[in-house]
């Protein structure tokens, strides 16, 4: 029998030759990555371990995004400091400072993110490597066993197989496919522990921060992980990144064992909402159109890159939002924000009167934005549920950069076809 | 040290959420100082089930349906522990709960039929190096996939953190 791609990245991080579905294993992984929220806790237990550095530091990637403006209220400041203060006594490279971007991305833009690589990281979304054929085991704060040793036990995934065919209608976005996959999955557990593979004949068009998109929403289908089959222009990307680091390309086996398979046709798709506070009630946006929003933001590791931010500025040039709407947008990285400024995305987002937050996490938990009583927002953040945002008596719609962006010039939730179809 | 837990049995049904359910989002946002486990405590399963916080007892278990605690930050797993519970046996949930329930000490298992074996209130065996859960109400049983030796380790260390210490401990004592 075959292997799947996440075997083999699993086989070769535990020196076998081969790994089967459900079985445990100990591996060592090439990158282990983490971020502040994490650190004083895992600095506090490093300390009860008895270790002051880390075990290698080489393989550790630190990224301070969940709070990258140290704000009065919060004692995460005191983690920035920390981990600065860490980094400068022992040496380590990696460290990523506020500002720098959401790890997902500084994965990605760093060039650590390379086919056949097992990063270690503590959140499900991080599923975002596999689109440079990475394989993301999400840990949680357990990121400490890497952080003073060199390896750790993990399950070996079965592998869903997930198809796409055809291409996106006109108003449609990779966002609206992950809302339909966590409408059909996120009640089943069709996909616990599982790796889902993303595969077909659409993946090639699609964009590198699209592809990101998608198996950034993995995770709200109750999978653990999701990678992508690494193609030609993952490997120019990768190759201009990796500063000669070595990497090697995996491909499932024509045998491999799918545990699950099923296929989505992008062209029959049309923009979605999610209602809170489930991922699964996804509805076609015109079910919820007219709804007054309070707030409107584009953010977060499955909406947060250069395309997204062309696809809001697409809708807002020289419109305005609505005047009882507060709209925040987060760019996820320094690169993502220069690019922006070149392509002039930034003009265009001030001059509709939306705030440009710095790169990080943001609004996504309600850390910047809160939300009060009664307050409705639409967003294309990763969660919808009660007090996410803030309060928990707020309302949390989820859809994609074009919905959020509409919604936010209209003062309610909108088909953003309408205003799209104004400028063509 | 055995690796049977036996116990009550408090049931739950499929798809509760962790941070949306178990407890609540705005007790998983500090992590600068340790758990408020009084207050984790106070909020777990309330909004499931009134009575639970009241009347479960040290040493009971939690059996549940699918996706069970989908959407957890590690605030979950202990405050499920604080309460007194002592083992999860679920038809299924994500790996990710599973490492951090277990790395405070909690042990989950996956054991597809579990819903159908046992209901509310009846004792439960359940053994973690064999994957053995049985009903001891009825002496039903069914068989489930076991945890590794690695995994019975850090349960029986109390939590990763411990495990670790003694990982590390003995590497040192090793290497001189």
């Amino acid at each position: 029998m075959g292997q799947t791609m996440a075997q083999k990245i699993l086989a070769r991080a535990a020196g076998k030759s081969a790994v089967d579905p459900g079985e445990y294993v100990t591996v060592s992984p090439d990158y282990t990555c983490g971020h502040e929220i994490f650190w004083l806790m895992n600095k506090r237990n490093m300390d009860k371990i008895g270790v002051d550095r880390f075990a290698r530091p080489d393989k550790v990637l630190m990224v301070i995004d969940h709070t990258t403006q140290a704000a009065l209220g919060s004692a995460y400041h005191e983690a920035h400091k920390s981990l600065r203060d860490f980094a400068k006594r022992t040496g380590f490279e990696n460290f990523f400072g506020a500002g720098t971007g959401l790890r997902h991305l500084v994965l990605a833009e760093r060039g650590f993110a390379r086919p056949g690589l097992l990063i270690f990281s503590d959140e499900g979304n991080i599923a975002t490597v596999g689109a440079f054929g990475a394989l993301n085991v999400h840990l949680s704060w357990e990121v400490l066993a890497t952080l003073v040793g060199d390896e750790n036990w993990v399950l070996v995934p079965k592998t869903i197989k997930i198809d796409l065919d055809g291409k996106l209608g006109f108003g449609v976005l990779p966002r609206d496919l992950v809302q339909v996959v966590n409408r059909d999955f996120a009640t089943t557990d069709v996909m616990a522990q599982g790796c889902v593979e993303y595969g077909g004949s659409a993946i090639a068009e699609l964009s590198l921060d699209d592809r990101q998109t998608i198996l950034a929403g993995a995770y709200h289908a109750g999978a653990d992980t999701a990678i992508m089959a690494v193609d030609a222009k993952v490997l120019a990307y990768v190759e201009a990144r990796a500063q000669g680091r070595p990497y090697r390309v995996v491909a499932s086996d024509a045998d491999a064992p799918y545990a699950h398979s099923a296929r989505y046709d992008l062209g029959a798709l049309a923009p979605k909402v999610t209602v809170p506070p489930e991922m699964a009630s996804v509805v076609d946006v015109g079910e919820v159109a007219g709804l007054a929003v309070d707030q409107a933001t584009i953010g977060s590791c499955a909406a947060n890159r250069l395309d997204d931010l062309r696809a809001a500025a697409r809708i807002l040039k020289g419109r305005k939002v609505a005047r009882h709407v507060t709209m925040y947008i987060s760019p996820g990285s320094q690169e993502v924000i220069a690019g922006a400024a070149r392509e002039g995305l930034l003009e265009i987002f001030a001059d509709a009167g939306a705030t440009v937050l710095g790169p990080g996490c943001n609004t996504c938990w309600g850390y910047l934005g809160t939300l009060n009583d009664g307050e409705v927002s639409i967003s294309t953040h990763q969660h919808n549920y009660h007090g996410r945002n803030g309060s928990r008596e707020a309302k949390v719609y989820l859809g994609g950069p074009y919905v959020v962006a509409a919604s936010a010039v209209a003062g309610k939730i909108v088909d953003p076809r309408e205003l799209l179809a104004e400028r063509t | 040290m055995t690796t049977q837990v036996r116990g009550r049995v408090w049931k739950f049904g499929d798809n509760i959420s962790g941070d949306n359910g178990i407890i609540e989002f705005g007790m998983v946002r500090d992590y600068t100082k340790p758990y408020d486990e009084k207050a984790l405590a106070e909020t777990c399963f309330k909004r499931i089930r009134l009575e639970f916080r009241s009347q479960v007892k040290e040493g009971d278990i939690v059996v549940a349906g699918r996706n069970f605690a989908h959407h957890n930050h590690p605030q979950v797993g202990v405050a499920i522990k604080a309460c007194g519970i002592r083992a999860i046996v679920v038809e299924s949930t994500d790996t990710s709960f599973v490492r951090k329930s277990l790395n405070v000490g909690l042990p989950v298992l996956i054991a597809p039929g579990i819903t159908r074996l046992i209901a509310d209130g009846e004792q439960l065996e359940v053994d973690f190096a064999t994957g053995a859960v049985r009903n001891a109400t009825s002496g039903t049983s069914l068989a489930s996939k076991p945890y590794s030796a690695r995994m019975i380790a850090i349960w029986q260390s109390g939590g990763l953190v411990e495990y670790l210490r003694q990982t590390v401990d003995a590497a040192r004592v090793a290497a001189q």
